[in-house]
């Protein structure tokens, strides 16, 4: 089972992605794409760990190529999120790198070796903001990438203050 | 008419020329098209944009947007979502949010489709099936 998880930022996608895993069984992997660079982000970490612990899920952390992990079938993925792996990918040289289709083949690939993958994404550009190239750009593979995966998916979900709204397939939890 | 909208980038042109079959000429482009051609046209896309040009040529875009609903009821309407974020301090752009989101409005009342496309799935979110 391929999930994707979209919504507005703090709408609740973590917990729900989260509770999908409840009646999941076998080794849970827990792939972080966050950088822990500064309070912030280290903050917003520890919150989340904070919601997982207890659960059973093993953390790896890896922030760029994640077609590179060792998965084995009887894993179950909850890769969160598709909005920092991105930028880590397009602004990790100084040239800018364009992302969308590199990381949609890595995902695609790991939907089709894992038990089950849930994918935590961000909804951007839905505020009418005229931005500096780099982060249009940004937006617009966000975009891509996001209906990328969305294609592949067995279910989306957009969540609005943790409330799910099925946008394709069936009610996964 | 019909009306698609949603967040940039969601795949809402894509989604308009599949289901209706229309070539790139039958589509255009809010951005730079005249009131004239929106007359006659099967499609546009950015009417946001639209909007935006006429609030800069000092036009009354709900007037306007009324005009054009009167005119050419078989209008496909592609207009982004871009009420989301925080109010601009700019005076400009705050009006042009606003005068947006009425304009939105009316083509939403008008239309009897509403599709709203996120990541690449369209939403119906009135009439359709």
């Amino acid at each position: 089972m391929t999930v994707l998880i979209t919504g507005g930022s703090k709408c609740g996608k973590s917990s729900f992605a989260e509770k999908i895993f409840d009646s999941i069984k076998g080794r849970k992997i827990y792939l972080a794409t966050m950088k822990p660079y500064g309070e912030e982000a280290e903050k917003a970490i520890a919150r989340h760990r904070i919601l997982r612990a207890g659960k059973g899920f093993e953390t790896i952390e890896k922030y760029t190529d994640i077609g590179e992990l060792e998965l084995d079938n009887d894993n179950s993925v909850l890769l969160e999120c598709i909005g920092n792996l991105l930028a880590n990918e397009m602004f990790r040289n100084e040239q800018v790198q364009i992302s969308a289709d590199k990381i949609a083949d890595e995902i695609k690939q790991i939907s089709t070796k894992v038990n089950n993958l849930v994918i935590v994404t961000n909804q951007v550009g839905s505020d009418g903001m005229d931005y500096q190239e780099g982060t249009e750009l940004y937006i617009s593979e966000m975009g891509k990438l996001n209906q990328k995966i969305a294609s592949i998916a067995d279910t989306v979900v957009e969540c609005v203050y943790g409330m799910p709204v099925i946008l394709k397939g069936e009610k996964p939890c | 008419m019909i009306m698609i909208t949603g967040g940039a980038y969601q795949g809402k042109t894509a989604y308009a020329a599949e289901r209706f079959r229309l070539s790139p000429e039958e589509m255009i482009d809010g951005a730079v098209c005249e009131y004239t051609e929106l007359i006659n046209a099967k499609c546009v896309y950015n009417y946001h944009e639209f909007i935006k040009k006429l609030l800069r040529n000092g036009e009354d875009a709900v007037q306007c947007t009324t005009e054009i609903c009167d005119n050419n009821n078989g209008l496909i309407v592609i207009m982004n979502e871009i009420g989301s974020g925080i109010i601009p301090l700019d005076r400009e752009e705050r009006s042009w949010r606003e005068v947006a989101g009425r304009c939105g409005c009316i083509i939403a009342e008008r239309s009897d489709e509403v599709i709203r496309m996120i990541c690449g799935i369209p939403q119906m979110i009135k009439g359709g099936e």
